[in-house]
């Protein structure tokens, strides 16, 4: 490589580190907006949490929606990825996993559909044997709110109660921590209330003597739908934070990487520039020696 | 008495002590005190009072929609949404409502009566707050 092309190549790479500077400083600040919205969540989803148990422990909540089905036969997969890419394996490792999904399990049930949300996944489950996803949402990171949670949950709802699927499952990025994201499985529905600890507490709620209005059941109903739009909504949170913390890494590499780039050729081009030096002096000197003769 | 609201987005107060609260439940205003009996009802849209502990003038936040639940020790309300009036502006909750007006006088399918009555509904309640309250 000549000298000329080494400096090209350094400023090209400065250049790109500047980009990829900016990304992270941006990823960094929508994350702590994403994160926010986690922690402005929690104690809601408690609180709903709360009621149902409160009214568990003198109603026996037995609920069509709290009923799992033995063998499930009819069965729904959100896939929830990002829209933009840039974040490391963010996005593939569910993407792949649900392609392998797939074909694990398409024979164990009678149907199995796929929800994407998310343009990277759909575009990598596009092409490989996936029946046609019931839809594709998009544009989750910009549009997240409660409100568009719950009209995506409502539809779900609405699917499972009228037969439609004998249960909901989400894939997805849980949010670790900035530097650590999980893909998980979970199943929202029917709704598992086993896991959370609330209703296992066995702590003074019980001599409580509740007034209910309207009555017990159709407060639990609602509670429940609520309780599915909070998850919703949660899972939600915790992938578009996810894919921030995910971007913020990868481009907090790329940087690093960059500078590790800069450096090596700063050294080789310094290298050649001295070797360059060396040999005009010599000319020089050789020259006037032969001249002195 | 403590109260707490919180929504899905954000969290109002949490664990304010408050003298007096005033819900608009679903079957009508509740006016709660402290002492009062365990309850737990649901909520309709509409404007939420509140008396902070020692202070005359009641505090006020739009929410709509959502569930209270009275403890021995306080109050806690889960809603869909709560705006403070500083919130809000006159302007557009004006238009909001008249929207809402002129779409229900025209014929509707059920589900758009319903969704324009909710509309109109919260757009009432939220103009309701700005008359009353914007002051403090």
């Amino acid at each position: 490589m000549s000298l000329k092309e080494i400096r090209a190549r350094i400023s090209s790479v400065k250049n790109t580190q500047q980009i990829t500077k900016a990304m992270k400083m941006v990823s960094a600040a929508k994350l702590r907006r994403a994160q926010d919205n986690i922690i402005n969540l929690r104690p809601y989803a408690k609180g709903v949490l709360g009621l149902i148990a409160d009214i568990a422990v003198t109603h026996r909540v037995n609920h069509p929606l709290l009923q799992p089905k033995s063998h499930p036969q009819k069965v729904l997969a959100v896939v929830i990825t990002s829209d933009r890419g840039l974040c490391g394996s963010f996005n593939s490792s569910v993407s792949k996993f649900v392609e392998a999904y797939y074909k694990e399990n398409k024979d164990k049930y009678e149907q199995l559909d796929f929800l994407y949300v998310g343009r990277k996944g759909a575009e990598y489950l596009k092409n490989r044997g996936l029946p046609k996803p019931i839809d594709v949402i998009l544009n989750l990171a910009r549009e997240i709110s409660y409100t568009m949670a719950a009209n995506v949950a409502e539809r779900l709802m609405t699917a499972f109660t009228s037969g439609g699927y004998d249960e909901i499952q989400f894939v997805y990025n849980e949010f670790k921590s900035a530097i650590s994201q999980d893909r998980v499985t979970e199943t929202l529905l029917p709704i598992d209330l086993s896991h959370s600890s609330l209703l296992n507490e066995n702590d003074q709620k019980f001599s409580k003597d509740l007034i209910f209005e309207p009555s017990p059941e159709e407060i639990v109903e609602e509670l429940l739908h609520k309780h599915f739009a909070v998850q919703v909504y949660r899972i939600m949170c915790e992938s578009v934070a996810g894919e921030h913390a995910a971007r913020m890494t990868a481009m907090e590499n790329a940087t690093n990487n960059a500078n590790d780039m800069v450096r090596n050729l700063t050294l080789t081009y310094n290298k050649l520039r001295q070797a360059a030096i060396t040999t005009e002096l010599m000319e020089i000197t050789s020259g006037a020696e032969a001249l002195k003769g | 008495m403590l109260l707490t609201l919180v929504t899905p987005e954000k969290k109002l107060l949490t664990g304010t002590e408050i003298d007096e609260i005033l819900v608009p439940g679903s079957k009508g205003q509740l006016d709660i005190l402290p002492g009062h009996a365990p309850l737990v009802s649901t909520l309709t849209t509409g404007v939420l009072q509140y008396k902070e502990k020692g202070q005359s003038n009641f505090k006020a936040v739009v929410i709509s929609w959502g569930y209270l639940e009275v403890t021995p020790t306080g109050v806690m309300v889960l809603a869909e949404t709560a705006e403070k009036p500083e919130d809000l502006e006159a302007e557009r909750v004006e238009e909001a409502l008249k929207r809402a007006e002129t779409k229900l006088k025209e014929g509707l399918n059920v589900g758009e009566i319903v969704k324009y009555q909710r509309k109109h509904q919260r757009a009432s309640a939220r103009l309701e707050l700005l008359k009353n309250y914007s002051k403090n």
